[in-house]
């Protein structure tokens, strides 16, 4: 009876300590989860929660959608004024480029001709003026010369061509540089129009020809002609 | 006795549950409830060993039963979309103040039963 008892005793206590170890072995289990879990985490959330953030997301996300668009149409009317700008610019430009070609500012090429003139070393002659010069240079623009120069020196709006008269010699002065014979004047248009209006019966070159000097006319199909040289001031004019 | 048996378990027990391996969040509820019902059991069975009517095969099945009970329950309220854990948790809870308030007057009555006889062996003593 009394062993009876104590081995029910027994069993019963491996059985209560058996429980106790799965007990308390779920226990921290279930401690080290709810540790461990992050429960901000979205996969973790209950229901009622999910749907307060899943509606505070979605009203962040109009929000966001709405600024989205407004931003988007902002931008659009920038690259359109962005786009008008850019042409207007590209039209000032090539404007620009433009005036600073015919002006003189840049060197410019182009076909053309050149013109060489060579005086006679004869004393007798009549040397070379500048009134020569300007009748070719005149016939040169009514041919429809875009650009012209005299030994390198750019004929512009303002240029001069003048002679300087000295007690011993003459020379002639463009653009306030004297320059020296030979003289070679380049003129970029049409070479038809600008040699015929050269040559012809009584044109200018025939009548230098006539005098005795030496004129030589070139055609040239890649032309250069330098820039004008010095600054363009303005002083007076407003 | 019993409780040595109930320390040695409870040893054992944290010494494994600090190194068993974590367990996903969704199954965590289930074994949440389940903890509850096996409490619930361990209590029970200390009180039926106090009152000497201990009997194992009803301590192991209400101890297995109760904690799947539990958990089968939580389940099905989760597809009805009813909280029935909170039904389990508060039998299992309302039982377990039983069981306390059972196992705190035994001991109680012990303490001052033994507290009285040693009254009475002083004053035995004192009137010899």
């Amino acid at each position: 009876m009394k062993t009876n008892l104590k081995r029910g005793k027994v069993t019963m206590a491996i059985a209560i300590s058996i429980a106790c170890f799965a007990l308390v072995l779920v226990m921290f289990m279930q401690f080290k989860i709810v540790n461990q879990t992050d429960i901000t985490a979205i996969e973790n959330m209950r229901e009622a929660e999910l749907r307060t953030e899943l509606a505070n997301w979605k009203a962040k996300y109009e929000e966001t959608e709405t600024k989205y668009q407004e931003t988007s149409e902002k931008i659009e009317e920038y690259q359109q004024t962005k786009q008008s700008n850019e042409e207007t610019e590209k039209l000032v430009d090539t404007e620009l480029d433009q005036v600073n070609m015919t002006l003189g500012k840049t060197d410019v090429e182009g076909e053309g001709i050149e013109i060489i003139l060579r005086e006679t070393e004869d004393e007798d002659i009549s040397k070379i003026k500048a009134g020569n010069l300007l009748v070719i240079v005149n016939a040169l623009k009514s041919a429809g010369a875009e650009a012209i120069s005299i030994n390198e020196e750019r004929i512009i709006n303002m240029s001069d061509v003048v002679t300087i008269n000295n007690t011993f010699n003459d020379f002639i002065k463009v653009n306030g540089q004297r320059i020296l014979a030979p003289y070679v004047i380049q003129a970029i248009g049409n070479q038809t129009y600008l040699e015929s209006a050269l040559l012809g019966n009584g044109g200018c070159v025939d009548e230098l020809k006539k005098l005795g000097h030496d004129v030589s006319i070139n055609k040239i199909n890649r032309l250069k002609i330098m820039k004008y040289k010095d600054e363009i001031k303005t002083k007076y004019m407003e | 006795m019993i409780g040595i048996a109930i320390l040695i378990g409870c040893l054992f027990g944290a010494i494994l549950g600090m190194n068993a391996p974590m367990i996903s969040y969704t199954y965590s509820s289930y074994l949440a409830i389940a903890v509850i019902a096996a409490l619930d059991s361990v209590f029970g069975g200390i009180t039926s060993v106090i009152r000497k009517n201990f009997d194992l095969k009803i301590f192991i099945t209400g101890f297995f039963g109760n904690a799947i009970l539990s958990i089968l329950l939580t389940i099905l309220g989760q597809k009805l979309n009813v909280d029935i854990y909170l039904a389990a948790i508060v039998v299992f809870v309302g039982r377990m103040f039983t069981n306390l308030a059972i196992i705190r007057r035994y001991y109680v009555d012990k303490w001052s039963e033994r507290l009285k006889e040693k009254n009475k062996s002083q004053t035995e003593e004192i009137q010899k």
